[in-house]
């Protein structure tokens, strides 16, 4: 194997922040975002780039963040899920995803809704057929798709009608309390200890 | 799932990526849109310690009907209008690849150097070892055709059917010089060294003959799901009439065997005459003769045999009344 190349630094332009990194050269950029930056809104899935769940959008694409190093986004304009609502008010996709019911479990949310963001952009009056096609990378296994297409209709019209953006108006950050003292153990042997010390934004 | 360890180089130039390579022979492979090779990478398949990366090299994103450089992607064949004009079927093709979001970062260099898949070889480390692996991998033997000669692992670009049916020719350069082949001749039917290429050298990019526009053509897929699915069968056909007859006739049959095949012994005699009726249902007949699938992939074999008369008939009758 190779005499080990050492991590190196890296600027990475996240959701409009600059943010200055030790990055290994292998390093994909959703091994930066979840475990160097937490923003852990991209979700982890196959990995392999059939689920789309890990989907970001660079200069405005949508691609794959499981299947990009970090190096080469060095210098370009990376938006993830957490760049998404504006202050307190969703983004049009993101409110449309939550008033028509588009997210069940939630896991393939945010990338759903970097990918159709990323699509509306590019066609804002779209046919079912292109929103079938657009959404191809992205599996659901809950909605059964129907909802998330009624979402991306409703999304568009939004958009095309000046995309107002409304307030947040349910905050689950509470939700996720401290752990129980019982279980506040060694996050050695402890997988919700050591995921809380991983992220402890997670703890809100 | 962790990539493994590797050393990362990011050349600014052709010249510096191709002696980057040359300094690590046996040791390095070209990232491009990392699509194919990232994967393969994260389920330890034949991982390098040395990776290079195309992204900064310039000079290799030209567009144009006569020729189009390796990192372009697929995303950019799709949106081609000067494509969209005058060889359609590029674009056509490239929007069966994969997803959106894989062509976004896809590129055409990766996808016509696409390694080549397998039921054994395209595994989890876990899965391989929990069994023989394969001598694609880390083992000694085939478990397609059980022998320790020939590995026929399918080879399942899109693009390279339709390619090879426009006569694209391939743009290289080694350490030594560069030099242009026909993109069929780059193709071996052998799973494993898969090209005709010498360690080292870079897929700079495609030429197309200047007169491809005027010839017809078209690319029929066959896969288990519409969205993102290799191809279990790929039929690209170019066709030209003059004065009701055919003056040029090429069927590439791809993603059956180790390399795409022109089935250009089958052609010949109908180069002259008419595309009749009678014509088509010989041609159908005889690509049906000539193709061999392997048991390696989703679909079973004599189905996607069964498949290729389907396609061939339909696509020349398209193409011939379109
Ligand atoms: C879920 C999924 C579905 C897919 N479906 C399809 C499909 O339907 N059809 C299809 O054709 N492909 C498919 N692919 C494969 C892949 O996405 C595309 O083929 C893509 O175009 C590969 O390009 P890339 O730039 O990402 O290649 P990379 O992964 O960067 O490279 C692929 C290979 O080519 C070599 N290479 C790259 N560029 C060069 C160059 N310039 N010179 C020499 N060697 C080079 C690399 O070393 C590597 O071995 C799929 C992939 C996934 C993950
Ligand atoms: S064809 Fe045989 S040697 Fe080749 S990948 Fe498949 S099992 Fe392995």
């Amino acid at each position: 194997m190779p005499q080990s190349q050492p991590s190196f630094p890296l600027r990475l332009n996240i959701n409009g922040d600059e943010h200055a990194l030790l990055i290994r050269p292998y390093a994909t950029l959703l091994d930066v975002l979840r475990d160097q930056l937490h923003l852990t809104g991209t979700k982890r899935g196959c990995d392999l780039g059939t689920c789309g769940c890990c989907t970001v959008q660079v200069e405005g694409v949508a691609v794959l963040s499981c299947l990009t190093l970090a190096a080469q986004v060095a210098g370009r304009q990376v938006t993830t899920i957490e760049g998404m609502a504006n202050g307190d008010g969703l983004h049009p996709v993101q409110e449309a995803f939550a008033s028509c019911g588009g997210s069940q479990c939630g896991f393939c949310t945010p990338g759903f809704i970097m990918a159709v963001s990323a699509f509306l952009e590019s066609c804002p009056d779209p046919t079912d057929e292109q929103v079938h096609e657009a959404l191809g990378g992205n599996l659901c296994r809950c909605t059964g798709y129907i909802k998330i297409y009624e979402a991306v209709h409703q999304a568009a019209k939004v958009l095309r009608e000046g995309g107002v953006r409304q307030p947040l108006d349910v905050d689950h950050r509470h939700l996720i309390g401290e752990l129980p003292p019982a279980t506040r153990t060694d996050p050695r042997t402890h997988d919700l200890a050591r995921l809380q010390q991983l992220h402890p934004e997670g703890k809100g | 799932m962790n990539l493994p360890p590797f050393v990362l180089h990011q050349p600014l130039t052709i010249d510096e990526a191709v002696a980057t390579f040359a300094q690590h022979p046996g040791e390095a492979d070209w990232l491009a849109g990392g699509t194919d090779l990232l994967p393969n990478y994260k389920w330890r398949l034949n991982a390098k310690p040395h990776v290079i990366s195309l992204h900064r090299v310039e000079g290799l994103r030209d567009l144009t009907p006569t020729h189009i450089g390796a990192m372009v992607t697929l995303r950019e064949l799709e949106g081609s209008a000067e494509l969209q004009a005058r060889l359609p079927v590029i674009p056509a093709t490239a929007r069966q690849v994969a997803s959106v979001l894989l062509r976004a970062s896809g590129t055409l260099g990766g996808n016509l150097m696409l390694e080549n898949r397998c039921f054994y070889f395209n595994q989890s480390e876990h899965w391989r070892r929990s069994w023989e692996p394969c001598m694609k991998a880390e083992g000694d033997r085939c478990h397609v055709v059980p022998q320790q000669e020939l590995c026929y692992a399918t080879f399942s670009s899109d693009m390279a059917g339709t390619l090879c049916a426009l006569d694209a020719t391939a743009q290289l350069l080694g350490p030594q010089a560069g030099r242009e082949v026909p993109l069929q001749e780059l193709y071996l039917f052998d799973g494993i060294r898969r090209h005709a290429r010498t360690p080292g050298e870079l897929l700079i990019g495609v030429r197309l003959p200047e007169c491809a526009p005027t010839w017809r053509t078209g690319y029929r897929k066959l896969r288990l799901r519409g969205s993102w699915d290799f191809p279990e069968l790929g039929v690209a056909i170019s066709i030209q009439i003059v004065d009701g007859a055919l003056s040029r006739l090429r069927i590439v049959l791809n993603a059956l065997e180790q390399a795409p095949r022109s089935l250009d012994s089958v052609t010949k005699p109908y180069v002259g005459g008419p595309l009749s009726d009678q014509a088509i249902e010989e041609l159908a007949a005889a690509s049906f003769e000539r193709a061999r699938p392997y048991r390696n992939t989703s679909f079973p074999p004599h189905y996607r045999r069964k498949m290729v008369p389907v396609f061939v008939r339909d696509l020349l009758r398209h193409l011939r009344d379109s």
